[in-house]
């Protein structure tokens, strides 16, 4: 079923433009907590079954089913945890801090109903340490929460029901989104990943049982309780439901951060919502949903941005976060400059990862420089695989799946872009136009820097 | 004895007391340190240690790990550029050489009047606002040549 245009209805973030945050009071105007006093008086399995029934899967970048998480529990154990991941660092990725810049309240109402479902009293928001503006906004209103006794011992004056939310910052790592990692993190280590099985809702913070689930994820939840998981399922591809926040960056003319229903297809979002390609260049490729993804060339394009949709060109939906090159973007420059963020965020904990990680950005940078060999091209293939799971020296060899992530990339532009990598052998480095050094040349790709002053 | 921290022990034990384990205040004892000194010193260091009842070296580990935590001084306004995919191709690095070529800032380096210092960073959650950097704890996007200039000219 497609909807009409006339039918999405933007329900995360209805004033993207604006920039304003919905504190306490205007909040309430509009009903805010009621559906969270509601929760209270509802079963934990309840609240459970019905965001089951809506399909809402993670949006943290594996789209695993929420529900289905929080069914994982293991009976009787006590204290449970839950942790809202907002450390959204996967390049591409900027959509959790116009949520918690704008609806700091939906979110706290969200964290209250999935508490009352995993009947945890305890709940920590992770905030990468770069958004300052969010964790202000969030502190402040859990502050105005825990004054209006929403949040603390006995919520909604209910004895004995209780909810402690606390807003923790990162400090700098990708590898804190991790979710184990994230975990460690909150435990005031460094944050490194651990191996599963025990998986965090068996063992957890503290060793305890927790629930990790991403910002966008949770404030869902009580849109859900409000207006019934048929509603939510209005919006529907296959198995992904809801409307959703597509973050779109590079060379469109109007890049930025879109609420669209899964049936809007990666054609739709780059030319009809973002206005097509800037200058009106030729489209190169697309990277449907974050840095880690299979790259995606023109051809492809005409897919649904659901999980399935994008699955079937041979991708994935990931984060929702869309990065669109243009003809100018050579792509080893481009592997080569995600390849750098994967080798320095690589918590080093296993050989594959991080030799791996750091083989791969070397031969990429000499590629781009010059002095590239085929041999060079054979060992990036041995290492990177075709960009599928399993594929490779470290997909699927590693304790968490920044390993993978990190190998994805290179294995895609290599089947997809094989002519250019082989040129770049037989040229003796980069032709590109544009091509940069990790410094700029004086060519400027930028229009607005095209007239800058030379001092 | 605690001379960096010595006026904040009663903050620190609100926020340790938020934890079910008084190790978990370690990120925001260092960030209470950061934003107090600009950066953090092996006696910082020593301190915090001693707060948390943790060994220097279990707080060095943390601030060796995480790239927010300078063992530095920096600027009195630290920038930190996205050199990030789409950040890149939106012209970060233009912005990188504006900088330099206009106001002496450098990549990792403090300007020799002590107001600015620079750091590439990787992506900061601001890709569909490229080219993005952090002044200090302000996000600004979309930067142009005259955003730099009004960015600079704003600094103390
Ligand atoms: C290297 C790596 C980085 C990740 N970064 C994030 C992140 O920044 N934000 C996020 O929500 N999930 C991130 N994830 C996914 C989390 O591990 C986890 O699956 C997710 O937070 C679960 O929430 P969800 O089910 O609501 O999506 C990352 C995973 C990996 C392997
Ligand atoms: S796969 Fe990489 S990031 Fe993950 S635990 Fe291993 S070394 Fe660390
Ligand atoms: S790539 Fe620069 S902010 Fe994301």
């Amino acid at each position: 079923m497609t909807t009409a245009p006339a039918d999405w209805e933007r329900v995360l973030l209805p004033n993207i433009e604006k920039d304003e945050t919905e504190w306490i009071d205007a909040y309430m105007g509009g009903g805010g907590y009621d559906v969270a006093r509601k929760a209270l008086d509802m079963k934990p399995a309840d609240i459970i079954a019905q965001v089951k029934d809506s399909g809402l899967r993670g949006r943290g970048g594996a789209g695993f089913p929420t529900g289905m998480k929080w069914g994982f529990l293991p009976q009787g154990l006590y204290p449970r945890y839950l942790a809202v991941n907002a450390d959204e660092s996967e390049p591409g990725t900027c959509k959790d801090r116009p949520l918690m810049e704008q609806r700091p309240h939906t979110l706290i109402e969200g964290v209250i109903c999935a508490c009352l479902a995993i009947e945890s009293e305890k709940a920590f928001i992770y905030i990468r340490g770069e958004y300052y503006k969010a964790a202000k906004v969030m502190q402040k209103a859990v502050d105005e929460a825990y004054e209006k006794g929403f949040l603390g011992k006995n919520i909604f004056g209910q004895q004995g029901r209780n909810v402690d939310l606390v807003v923790h910052r990162g400090a700098g790592a990708y590898i804190c989104g991790e979710e184990t990692a994230l975990l460690t993190s909150l435990e005031g280590y460094r944050g490194y990943p651990k191996l599963k099985p025990p998986f965090p809702a068996v063992s957890g913070l503290y060793g305890k049982p927790t629930i990790i689930n991403n910002v966008e994820t949770i404030i869902n939840v009580p849109f859900i309780l409000r207006n019934g998981a048929e509603w939510f399922k209005k919006w529907v591809h296959e198995r992904t439901t809801g409307m959703r926040l597509y973050s779109v960056s590079g060379h469109v003319k109007k890049p930025g951060v879109y609420e669209l229903p899964p049936t809007v297809t990666l054609k739709q979002l780059i030319y009809d919502i973002c206005g097509g390609i800037r200058n009106d260049h030729e489209l190169k490729f697309v990277i449907p949903g974050g840095s880690s993804v299979p790259w995606l060339k023109p051809d492809q394009i005409d897919v649904p941005m659901s999980h399935e949709g994008v699955a079937a060109a041979g991708s994935m939906l990931g984060s929702s976060a869309v990065m669109v090159m243009d003809h100018t973007v050579c792509p080893v420059w481009a592997v080569a400059n995600l390849s750098h963020f994967y080798h320095h965020e690589s918590c080093g904990q296993c050989t594959p990862c991080r030799e791996g990680s750091a083989w791969m950005h070397k031969i990429l940078r000499r590629l781009e420089k010059g002095g590239g060999t085929m041999e060079d091209l054979q060992t990036l293939r041995d290492i990177a695989g075709e960009g599928k799971p399993g594929s490779g020296m470290i997909s699927g060899k590693s304790i968490c799946a920044l390993g993978d992530a990190a190998a994805w990339p290179v294995g895609s532009a290599l089947s997809q872009f094989w002519d250019e990598f082989v040129e770049h052998v037989e040229k003796g480095g980069c032709k590109y136009e544009n091509k940069r050094h990790w410094m700029a040349n004086g060519k400027f790709v930028n229009e607005r820097f095209e007239n800058m002053p030379v001092l | 004895m605690l001379t960096i921290l010595k006026e904040r022990t009663e903050e620190i034990e609100k926020v340790a007391a938020k934890y079910p384990s008084r190790r978990s205040a370690m990120l925001p004892v260092l960030w209470m340190v950061q934003q107090q000194e600009g950066w953090i010193s092996q006696e910082a260091m020593e301190e915090v240690a001693e707060v948390l009842g943790s060994t220097v070296a279990e707080v060095y580990e943390v601030v060796s790990f995480y790239t927010m935590f300078q063992q530095k001084p920096v600027g009195k306004t630290h920038l930190a550029l996205c050199d990030t995919l789409a950040c890149a191709v939106c012209g970060s690095m233009e912005a990188a050489e504006y900088l330099k070529t206009k106001y002496g800032i450098q990549k990792d380096k403090v300007t020799p009047d002590g107001r600015f210092s620079l750091e590439y960073v990787e992506c900061i959650g601001a890709c569909s606002i490229a080219p993005a950097m952090l002044v200090g704890e302000v996000l600004h996007g979309n930067l142009t040549p005259e955003s730099l200039d009004r960015i600079i000219a704003s600094c103390p």
